[in-house]
């Protein structure tokens, strides 16, 4: 479990965030986090709470939204979901392609005033 | 009373530590002084593989050692009684070492005058390969007993890496350990990478290690 490391380091962020911008409450954090990350966002919900416990981001909510890990065939071209078919390209079985997406994990935005 | 209103940040999460290690790197190549970072699962002989390390290095280059682990003085003890610098890192329950975590490190075991540090990362094959830590190169060990299988299941460990040690080729005839089928996926995922079969134990192979690590240790003071 090294979600918590990284839970911290986005209340720091968004915290720096809320000060250079002059906002005063922030109601939602929207993080994206790949599915071929090494972030589980169960265990990201898990920590959140004592992440923001005694910061000004105490009562803010979180949201999740995964994004596909997708790679690009770099024999055919092909583009293929990496989880469903096993880092294996579907069209012509060659493996390693180039990977388009699927290891962020990302601050999207904010909802806040 | 103000209205709420989506403020998009689109920053990643990494981004703060991968500038920190950036700057580290850039500072201890400035200074000459050439980190390793040394990753595994734990038990796949990293201790082991250093005091080896050590014994062929020793002589011609200043080393310091960075043991992290969530507890425990088991492997500086270890390392100690070599007459190298070394210091016991615990990372209070997290899994890995990021940046900041090796700064640290770094300073309190004082690095003046030293050619090369090795940091022996967590025993883990997962996020220490996610969290850069400043370090000059990295490698990995991977045991004969873990099996061949493993760059199918780790493929991010063994893609960043610039070395890949397979330790324990001593016990090759207990295990179904195929070092071609090994070294072909490790190919997919990495096709830069150095692979050295070694045994930490026999000494087999650590020649050719040593002189690996020797070359890069010499090429970042110089370049």
């Amino acid at each position: 479990m090294h979600e918590l490391g990284v839970v911290i380091e986005v209340v720091k962020t968004v915290e720096e965030f809320v000060r250079a911008n002059g906002l005063s409450t922030v109601d939602t954090i929207v993080l994206q986090i790949g599915e071929l990350s090494s972030m589980i966002p169960k265990y990201i919900e898990d920590c959140f709470p004592v992440a923001v416990s005694e910061t000004m981001l105490e009562a803010t909510k979180l949201r999740i939204e995964v994004l596909p890990g997708n790679a690009r065939c770099t024999s055919c071209g092909k583009v293929y979901g990496v989880l469903a078919n096993e880092g294996r390209c579907p069209a012509c079985g060659a493996r390693g392609g180039e990977l388009l997406s699927g290891k962020e994990f990302l601050i999207k935005e904010i909802v806040a005033c | 009373m103000n209205t709420f209103r989506v403020l998009e940040i689109k920053k990643s999460v990494y981004e703060g530590n991968d500038a920190r290690a950036a700057a580290l790197r850039a500072e201890l190549k400035r200074r000459g002084l050439f980190l390793l970072n040394l990753m595994s699962s734990p038990g796949a002989g990293k201790t082991t593989t250093l005091l080896r390390t050590i014994d062929a290095l020793g002589a011609e280059l200043r080393m310091g050692v960075l043991e992290a682990d969530l507890d425990s003085d088991v492997d500086a003890r270890a390392i100690a009684p070599r007459g190298v610098k070394v210091i016991q890192l615990h990372s209070g329950g997290m899994c890995h070492l990021d940046a900041d975590m090796t700064r640290q490190g770094l300073e309190g075991l004082g690095t003046e005058g030293l050619d090369l540090v090795v940091l022996e990362n967590i025993g883990n094959l997962i996020c220490t390969a996610d969290f850069d830590t400043g370090a000059s190169r990295n490698a990995m060990i991977l045991s004969v007993p873990e099996g061949d299988d493993k760059p199918l299941k780790y493929p991010h460990m063994f893609s960043v890496v610039d070395a890949v040690l397979v330790n324990k080729i001593d016990a090759m005839d207990f295990f179904d350990f195929d070092l071609e089928k090994f070294t072909k996926r490790v190919r997919e995922l990495n096709p830069r990478a150095r692979i050295m079969p070694i045994s930490a134990k026999t000494g087999e192979g650590i020649a050719a290690w040593a002189e690996w690590l020797r070359a890069e240790v010499r090429g970042w003071k110089e370049a």
